[in-house]
């Protein structure tokens, strides 16, 4: 400790010089204390007050990133805690944005509106899972990992359980609470080897790297598969998949909406950033490729195929984003460093589609009590926008033209292919006709909504009830979005 | 004399003793001792290795950040199963299971 103390002013310098590349944190911050304020007192005189306060935090915070994306990329901040680089950043912006929709959702969901304590900390919470999300997304260190990953699960608990007014919703946050505590804390055992066989926390430091080298390649295996776990619960892939399908059934719209689409962003990034930290020759890259080829086969496979027999449509989902992220995986291993458009893109047109199909089953629910894809009969006619919109997203779900999903399938499907004609990895091989295969499967769980919606006749006519049409606006604009980047890719991938 | 050996055996078994309370599922209070059981092992671990890291003490500091974020989970867990409480009249695992394929 003494001789730290000369270089004392030195390391503050650093800690100063790092701070400006962390304006967005920086603001979601500030926005989380004031929204916390706002709550408690300006709310009882306008009741808009931490929404406000909220929006307004995010899109600012959004635009600072935004505004960083022209800064050169930064190694070494804050003593090698995180790198901020183009991907990182450009996953912060598509974080803020998805944060951004879930706020608009909640404030139109009616289940939120009519509890007891109103929305205000569900803000607040929102921010904070939204700070663990953006450094996730640029950690280097093992410790700001496990921060981050700490940060975004336990905000995502407390949303799963906010309302708590069903025992569905009560169970829900129970098995995930369980399930991810369980996950966290044996990554935490995982990542106190990697500790031990290292000696730095830092992942992409030469120390680190050469540890690893030097260590038993099956301590390192074993190791990182436990570290494997805690990242496995954030993208739910299999087999840490158990919880997902209870959860986005049990958790209000909104939530399961926000579930299935930011921490993903978040998780993606840092398996990437991992995935790639150490030299390709390395056992431990080997070992950790293989991890993530293997668990993408399976995860396709089994995501698509549960997903064919599900009734309930957030169920379904489920089971549908999972097989989603078994694909974002095999789009990791396809990618090489530097190579990050098309995971980004995939990455995007992927948050699209979920939060506007999660909007229009919130919205058809509101209206008309659907949950199951057998309700849906005849509902077509009912509410012909919503479901237009809702068949437009699921087309582009499945991957078929002229819809945004069919661009980011198709660019990594060519990714993996060049990939495997590079290097003649079996493997490669092996992902492209499992991803193909997994599409034909996919488009048998998708259709079933048309299928009901338009040409089955209804058993009785159907009441509706009025609704908040923001949502179905909103989806509307998604769909059209997803459209528009179909037919014009070239907006989002400059 | 005690070396690294001893504290790394004392984690494993912690870690086991507590993965074997999670997967007992008799009662979710047990399954969040088992939870707390496993992340004593991790620091544990990371303390002692942290002996051997005297340029940063990486270790202790990430102990410490560990009790500090379990403490936090533990919280949210223990919110989450009163509530759960209050509509199952009971905090077994195998009784508590409205969502289901």
């Amino acid at each position: 400790m003494t001789e730290l103390l000369p270089n004392i002013s030195n390391k503050l310098d650093h800690v100063l010089a790092g701070l400006p590349m962390l304006l967005p944190e920086l603001v979601l911050t500030a926005t989380f204390l004031t929204g916390i304020g706002a709550g408690l007192f300006a709310d009882r005189y306008w009741r808009h007050a931490s929404f406000a306060v909220t929006t307004v935090g995010i899109v600012l915070a959004g635009v600072c990133s935004a505004w960083q994306l022209a800064l050169p990329a930064v190694d070494n901040l804050l003593f090698g805690m995180a790198t901020m680089d183009a991907f990182g950043r450009y996953a912060r912006l598509l974080t803020a944005a998805v944060c951004l929709l879930f706020v608009l959702f909640a404030k139109a969901n009616p289940g939120f509106n009519a509890h007891r304590k109103k929305t205000s900390d569900l803000y607040s919470i929102l921010l904070a899972v939204h700070i663990g999300l953006n450094l996730m997304g640029v950690a280097t260190n093992w410790l700001m990992v496990f921060v981050a990953i700490e940060m975004a699960s336990i905000g995502s608990y407390l949303m799963v359980g906010y309302l708590a007014k069903e025992a569905r919703q009560t169970e829900a946050a129970m098995k995930y609470v369980l399930f991810g505590s369980v996950c966290s804390a044996v990554m935490l055992y995982g990542l106190s080897f990697m500790y031990g066989f290292t000696g730095d926390l830092n992942f992409t430091s030469a120390a680190h790297i050469q540890g690893l080298e030097g260590t038993a390649p099956l301590l390192v295996a074993t190791a990182l598969l436990f570290v494997f776990t805690g990242i496995g619960f954030k993208l739910s892939f299999v087999p840490f998949h158990f919880w997902t399908p209870d959860v986005y059934q049990g958790a209000s719209t909104p939530v399961t909406a926000f579930l299935s689409t930011a921490p993903k962003i978040a998780g993606i990034a840092l398996l990437a950033r991992i995935g790639y930290a150490w030299p390709a020759d390395s056992n431990a890259f080997q070992y950790l490729h293989t991890l993530i080829l293997v668990s993408a086969i399976v995860t396709m496979l089994l995501g698509n195929l549960a997903a064919l027999r599900q009734t309930n449509v957030k169920r379904m989902m489920a089971y549908s984003s999972i097989g989603h992220t078994g694909f974002l995986m095999m789009a990791v291993l396809a990618y090489s460093s530097g190579e990050f458009a098309i995971l980004l893109f995939y990455l995007a047109v992927y948050a699209l589609m979920n939060m506007g199909v999660f909007m229009l089953a919130d919205y058809i629910e509101a209206r008309t009590g659907a949950v199951d894809v057998d309700e849906y009969r005849g509902l077509g006619k009912v509410l012909p926008a919503a479901f237009v919109s809702f068949v437009i997203l699921l087309i582009s779900l499945t991957g078929l033209p002229p819809t945004a999903g069919f661009v980011a399938k198709l660019l990594v499907f060519s990714a993996v292919f060049n990939n495997w004609q590079l290097t003649g990895n079996a493997g490669m091989l092996l992902l492209l006709i499992v991803g193909a295969l997994t599409t034909v499967i996919s488009l048998f769980y998708y259709f079933k909504v048309p299928l009901h919606a338009f040409l089955r006749q209804p058993e009785q006519e159907r009441k509706t009830l009025p609704a908040h049409p923001i949502v179905v606006g909103l989806a509307l604009l998604m769909a059209a979005a997803v459209l528009l980047l179909g037919i014009f890719p070239s907006w989002l991938m400059a | 004399m005690i070396t690294l050996t001893h504290f790394l055996v004392v984690g494993a078994c912690l870690f086991s003793i507590g993965l074997y309370a999670v997967l007992a599922r008799r009662n979710a209070i047990l399954v969040l001792v088992g939870i707390e059981l496993m992340i004593n092992a991790a620091i544990v671990n990371l303390v002692a290795f942290s002996r051997y890291d005297k340029a940063f003490y990486g270790g202790q500091v990430f102990a410490l950040f560990a009790i500090v974020l379990a403490a936090a989970a533990v919280a949210v867990a223990l919110a989450i199963i009163l509530n759960v409480y209050k509509f199952y009249k009971s905090v077994n695992p195998e009784d508590i299971r409205n969502l289901k394929d």
